[in-house]
C-alpha cells in the first residue's frame, strides 16, 4: 500500500482506502466513484496537481489530496 | 406541469434549459456554473397543445448527500418541492459515474426521465450505447439528446416523453439494486456499494467503448502544455492580453468608431430640435447632463462587447478550468484554493454572480475571503474607466487593462494571506475539480451572451446611470441658494460643496479634485458612473473620437482639461478598481458571507486597499518621473501607517489566537 501522490502516471492503480479525517472528503470521492477497489489512473502530474482518472472523467487533485488516496 | 432538471455538474443541465424554455441563462465549459434555481417556460415550438409546462433548472450534483450547498439545493428540490418530472440529464460520455445519481432519483418514486446528452460526443468517440437496453435496466425512458444543436437535438421526443410520464400518474418503479432499506450509516454506505455495482453491471452491458477513458489522448497533451507549471503562466498572461488587444485596441475600436458616430448625430439632433430659444439650464441638463452622461458610458459598448465576446469563447473552450490548476499552487499558499478562481474569472464579467458562484467552496473563511476578493477583478463596469485612462493617459491601451487584470490577481493573493493572518484560521481544504473536455467554442453562443450582457447594460445606462447623470448635473449647476453657478466659479455648487470635504482625503492620492471625489461616490451607485460623472462635471460628451479613434480633441486636451498628471490618473484608475464594488455587488456579498462582522470588515478591508494602493501610486510614481515627491505626502502616509498599523495589529491578534487554539489542541492529544 501507497499514496497515490507515489504512484507512477499511465498506470492503473486500485484504490485501497482513503486517509484522511475529512469525512466529507471521503463521501464525495465516493460518490464519484473512488473508493476501495476502484480503479484510478494517474494521467498526468503537473506541478503540484495531479490529473487522474477515475470511471470515465478526468479531475484535477492537489498534492494533497493524492497523499491521502492510498493505493 | 413542475419538470426539475437534475443530473451531474457540466452535464449540459443549463444547455438543455435554455434550449427548451427559449431563456439565456450563462452557461460554461465546467462544474458549477449555476449555483441557484432557475424557472422557465417551456417555448411554444416545442409544446404545441400549450399545456402548462415549467421548467426548473437545478445546479449540478454528483449524489443526493450533498458536499457543497449549492448541490443541497438540488436535493431539497427534488425531495421537498413535489416536481411532476425530473429530466435526469446524464452526460453520456461518463455513464458510469452519472448513473449512480441516476438510481438515487429513480428511488423517489417520481417519474424520472432520463436524458442522454451530449449524444454527438459519444458518437464521436467511437463508443455505442445501447438506449433499449439501457432503457429495460432503468425502467425509465431514456432519450439521446445534444442540447447544444438547435435541430435534431432529440427535444422534442424528450418532452414528448416527459409529458406522457408525468400524465400518466404512476409511481415510478425503481429497479431492485439489491440491497435492502438504510438507518445506520454503515448499512448506507453498503448500500451505495451495491448502487454502484449495479451501475457497474448496467455499464458493461449497454457501453461498448472504442477507446478506454485511461489512455492519454490529445487533450491530456494539450494539458500538459497550458497548465504547465512554469509555462501556464505566460500562457495565461498572453490569452489575456490577446483579449484585451482584441477589445481595446484591434476590433473594439472599430465598432466603437461607428457607435459613437451615432450617438453624435443624436446628440446634434436633439440639440437642433431644442434650438435657440430654449432655457440653458435645461438644454444643459438635457445635452450634457443626460445625453452627455449616458453616452459617455455608452460610448464603450462596443469595447465591452468584445471584451465579453472573447471571455465567452474562452469559458466555452473549457481553458479557464487549466487557469484554476496553473493559479492553485499561488492559492493555495495564501490559505485559498484553485476552487477561488473560478467566482473570480465570472467575476471579471460581473461581480454580482461571481460573488454568487462562491458557493461552491466548501471551506468557510475560503469561501468569505474569496467573495471579499472577487470584487478586485476588474469587472465590466469598471471597464470603461480602465479604457477611458488607457485612452487618456497612456497610448499603449491594451498594456493597461492586462496589467490592471495582473494587478489584480496580484493584490488578490496578498489580500488573501492577510485575511488568514487576521482570522488565524490555518484549516486546509483538498483541491479536486472536474476537468471539462476541450471543445472548439461556439461563435453563436458567445454572441448570445454577448447581446444579452449588451441589452443590460444599455438598459443599466438609461435607468440608474441616465438618473445619476441627471442629478450630478442638477446639483453641479445650482449652488445651495437654489441659483444657478456662475461659470466662472463652480466651485460654488451643491455637488463641489459635497464632494469638496472628501477630496482633501485624496490630494495625497493625486486628485484631490472635487469633480473626482464626487465621480468616485457614484461609483458606488454603477461603477459605469465614474465614466459619466467625470463626462459631466467637466462637459465632455464622447471620450471616443469618430476620426481618430483617439479621444476628443486629442487625449492631451482632455488630459489637460482633466488637470491631473498621467501618475495621478493611474492612482486614481487604482483606487476605483480596488474600493468596494458597486451597491448590488456588496449586497451579494452580504448575503454570501452571512455575517455583519465579515461584511464590515470586508467593507473596511477594501477601502483601505484602495486608499493604500492609490497613494503608492501616486506617491511612487510621482517620485520616479519628477525626482519629489507628490503633494501631501506626509499627511498621506500617516494615513496609510495608521491603516497599516490596525491591519498588522489584527494580524498578531490573529495569529495569536492561532496558537493558543494550536495549543489547545496539542493539550487534548
Amino acid at each position: 500500500m501507497m499514496s497515490l501522490s507515489k504512484g507512477k502516471v499511465n498506470t492503473p492503480y486500485t484504490v485501497n482506502c482513503v486517509k484522511t479525517d475529512s469525512e466529507d472528503i471521503r463521501e464525495f470521492l465516493f460518490t464519484l466513484g473512488c473508493y476501495p477497489g476502484e480503479k484510478i489512473t494517474i494521467i498526468s502530474k503537473l506541478a503540484s496537481n495531479y490529473i487522474i482518472n477515475i470511471k470515465d472523467a478526468r479531475y484535477s487533485i492537489d498534492e494533497e489530496l493524492a497523499n491521502a488516496i492510498m493505493v | 406541469m413542475k419538470i426539475a432538471l437534475a443530473g451531474n455538474p457540466n452535464s449540459g443541465k443549463t444547455t438543455l434549459f435554455n434550449a427548451i424554455t427559449g431563456k439565456i441563462e450563462h452557461v460554461g465549459n465546467w462544474a458549477g456554473v449555476t449555483v441557484e434555481k432557475k424557472e422557465g417556460d417551456v417555448k411554444q415550438s416545442l409544446n404545441p397543445r400549450n399545456e402548462d409546462l415549467v421548467v426548473v433548472d437545478l445546479p449540478g450534483a454528483y449524489s443526493m448527500s450533498p458536499y457543497t450547498s449549492e448541490e443541497s439545493i438540488t436535493r431539497d428540490f427534488v425531495q421537498n418541492e413535489n416536481p411532476d418530472v425530473i429530466i435526469n440529464i446524464v452526460d453520456s460520455t461518463n455513464l458510469s459515474r452519472s448513473l449512480f445519481f441516476t438510481t438515487q432519483l429513480l428511488e423517489l418514486g417520481i417519474p424520472v426521465v432520463v436524458a442522454l446528452n451530449k449524444s454527438d460526443l459519444t458518437e464521436k468517440k467511437g463508443n455505442t450505447i445501447d438506449v433499449p437496453a439501457l432503457r429495460d435496466a432503468l425502467k425509465c425512458p431514456v432519450i439521446q439528446t445534444i442540447s447544444s444543436k438547435s435541430s435534431y437535438n432529440g427535444l422534442p421526443e424528450l418532452l414528448d416523453a416527459v409529458i406522457m410520464a408525468g400524465k400518466s400518474n404512476k409511481k415510478q418503479i425503481s429497479p431492485n439494486i439489491g440491497a435492502k432499506k438504510a438507518s445506520t450509516k454503515e448499512e448506507f454506505e453498503k448500500v451505495d456499494k451495491k448502487r454502484f455495482t449495479f451501475v457497474n453491471n448496467i455499464v458493461t452491458e449497454v457501453e461498448r467503448r472504442k477507446v478506454s477513458s485511461e489512455k492519454q489522448t490529445l487533450q491530456d497533451k494539450v494539458d500538459r502544455i497550458v497548465a504547465h507549471p512554469w509555462l501556464g503562466i505566460p500562457i495565461f498572461a498572453l490569452i489575456i492580453w490577446l483579449v484585451f488587444s482584441i477589445s481595446q485596441s484591434w476590433v473594439g475600436p472599430v465598432f466603437a468608431d461607428i457607435f459613437v458616430g451615432w450617438i453624435d448625430s443624436l446628440n446634434a439632433g436633439v440639440a437642433s430640435l431644442l434650438g435657440e430659444n430654449v432655457n440653458p439650464v435645461v438644454s444643459a441638463l438635457l445635452l450634457d447632463g443626460i445625453i452627455g452622461g449616458v453616452s459617455a458610458v455608452v460610448g464603450f459598448l462596443p469595447l465591452i462587447m468584445v471584451l465579453f465576446f472573447c471571455l465567452a469563447l474562452l469559458e466555452d473552450s473549457g481553458y479557464m478550468a487549466r487557469v484554476a490548476i496553473v493559479l492553485d499552487r499561488f492559492f493555495k499558499k495564501v490559505g485559498l484554493s484553485g476552487r477561488s478562481i473560478i467566482p473570480m474569472i465570472i467575476g471579471t464579467g460581473c461581480g454580482i454572480p461571481g460573488i454568487m458562484a462562491t458557493r461552491t467552496i466548501k471551506n468557510e473563511r475560503q469561501r468569505r475571503t474569496t467573495a471579499m476578493l472577487t470584487p478586485f477583478m476588474p469587472c465590466g463596469a469598471k471597464l470603461p474607466i480602465i479604457a477611458l485612462f488607457a485612452g487618456v493617459f497612456f497610448n499603449e491601451n491594451s498594456w493597461v487593462g492586462t496589467s490592471m487584470y495582473f494587478l489584480g490577481i496580484i493584490v488578490i493573493i496578498i489580500s488573501a494571506l492577510i485575511i488568514r493572518k487576521i482570522t488565524g484560521d490555518y484549516s486546509k481544504s483538498y483541491f479536486i475539480m472536474e476537468l471539462p473536455e476541450y471543445r472548439w467554442p461556439s461563435i453563436k453562443r458567445a454572441s448570445v451572451s454577448v447581446l444579452m450582457r449588451a441589452k443590460a447594460f444599455i438598459i443599466k445606462a438609461g435607468t440608474i446611470i441616465l438618473v445619476c447623470n441627471a442629478v450630478v448635473q442638477i446639483l453641479q449647476t445650482f449652488n445651495w441658494q437654489l441659483q444657478v453657478v456662475a461659470e466662472t466659479a463652480p466651485e460654488t455648487s451643491i455637488l463641489a460643496s459635497i464632494a469638496t470635504p472628501l477630496a482633501i482625503l485624496f490630494i495625497p492620492l493625486g486628485f484631490g479634485l472635487w469633480q473626482f471625489a464626487a465621480a468616485a461616490v457614484t461609483g458606488f451607485i454603477a461603477k459605469e458612473n465614474v465614466v459619466g460623472t467625470l463626462a459631466v462635471c467637466f462637459s465632455i460628451t464622447n471620450f471616443i473620437n469618430v476620426e481618430e479613434l483617439t479621444l476628443v480633441g486629442g487625449s492631451q486636451e482632455v488630459s489637460s482639461i482633466f488637470g491631473i498628471s498621467a501618475v495621478a490618473a493611474l492612482a486614481y484608475l487604482v483606487f476605483n478598481l480596488f474600493t468596494p464594488p458597486c451597491f448590488a455587488a456588496i449586497g451579494a456579498m452580504r448575503s454570501e458571507m452571512e455575517s455583519p462582522k465579515w461584511l464590515w470588515g470586508a467593507i473596511g478591508f477594501q477601502l483601505s486597499m484602495g486608499y493604500v494602493l492609490a497613494f503608492l501610486v501616486y506617491q511612487i510614481g510621482t517620485l520616479v518621473t519628477t525626482g519629489t515627491l507628490g503633494q501631501g505626502f506626509i499627511g498621506g502616509l500617516i494615513a496609510v501607517l495608521v491603516i497599516v498599523g490596525c491591519v498588522l495589529y489584527l494580524m498578531r491578534r490573529g495569529s495569536n489566537s492561532a496558537q493558543i487554539s494550536a495549543g489547545m489542541r496539542s493539550v487534548k492529544v
